[in-house]
């Protein structure tokens, strides 16, 4: 399960490293999306239908403005994923 | 039960007008389905005809996304009716398209936006814009919803 994490972590990572054009390197998994990124709702979305796509899974739209980093995104992904 | 706007209502919602406003109809638009089915008529009056191409009158592809994105706004409307009678502003993020097809004089488009996410800043619809059965255009669209200020 730990490696199965790990995975979707680097999976994620590079999602939104191709959406938001950051490379990885300078991708924290504690930076915020909107301040630290400059990722805006637009690009949110798009990251957001990425990862639902790839995990067949469905973000509530209330549980958006809680995700403001990849740490909470890896939260919430792994959530949906064990439901 | 989806039902059919007339000009008068596309106008409530849609914030543009002559000559930029490319919906003449709403054919069907279902928050349930998340989708907006919409037409244009395409006539040789159309002013955009005159300079494209004179000699050969095909509607501009942009004018087509044009179209594409407002059927967009059809349908963000119809699944955010509250905040679109706020008459908020409207971009366009991200697109991709393809043009498939000539759309002529006289061809009657039209155009389906399909909901891919729609939440109450930003939406993602793929869209299709068809004469007859022929597809002219496909496109996905990213588009943000931001309030008007002043």
């Amino acid at each position: 399960m730990k490696n199965d994490l790990e995975t979707i972590k680097k999976e994620i990572r590079g999602l939104v490293s191709e959406l938001a054009e950051i490379p990885v390197k300078d991708l924290r998994d504690t930076a915020r999306f909107a301040e630290d990124l400059g990722i805006d709702s637009m690009k949110a979305l798009e990251i957001v239908a990425a990862v639902e796509k790839k995990y067949r899974v469905i973000v509530p739209e209330e549980e958006i403005p809680t995700i403001r980093s990849l740490q909470q995104m890896f939260v919430l992904i792994e959530k949906l994923l064990n439901k | 039960m989806p039902e059919e706007w007339d000009f008068k209502r596309i106008q409530s919602i849609l914030p543009q007008r002559y000559p930029f406003l490319f919906i003449d109809k709403v054919l069907h638009a279902d928050a349930i389905k998340k989708k907006a089915t919409c037409l244009k008529n395409v006539t040789i009056n159309d002013y955009f005809f005159e300079g494209h191409f004179p000699e050969n009158p095909v509607m501009p592809g942009a004018l087509i996304l044009e179209a594409m994105a407002q059927a967009g706004i059809v349908l963000y409307a119809v699944i955010k009716p509250e905040i679109a009678a706020k008459h908020p502003d409207y971009y366009l993020g991200k697109v991709e398209v393809k043009f498939l097809n000539p759309v002529r004089a006289g061809d009657q488009l039209i155009i389906e936006a399909q909901g891919v996410k729609i939440f109450d800043n930003a939406g993602i619809i793929n869209a299709k814009a068809k004469v007859g059965e022929k597809i002219a255009a496909e496109a996905q669209i990213v588009f943000g919803v931001k309030a008007r200020h002043g």
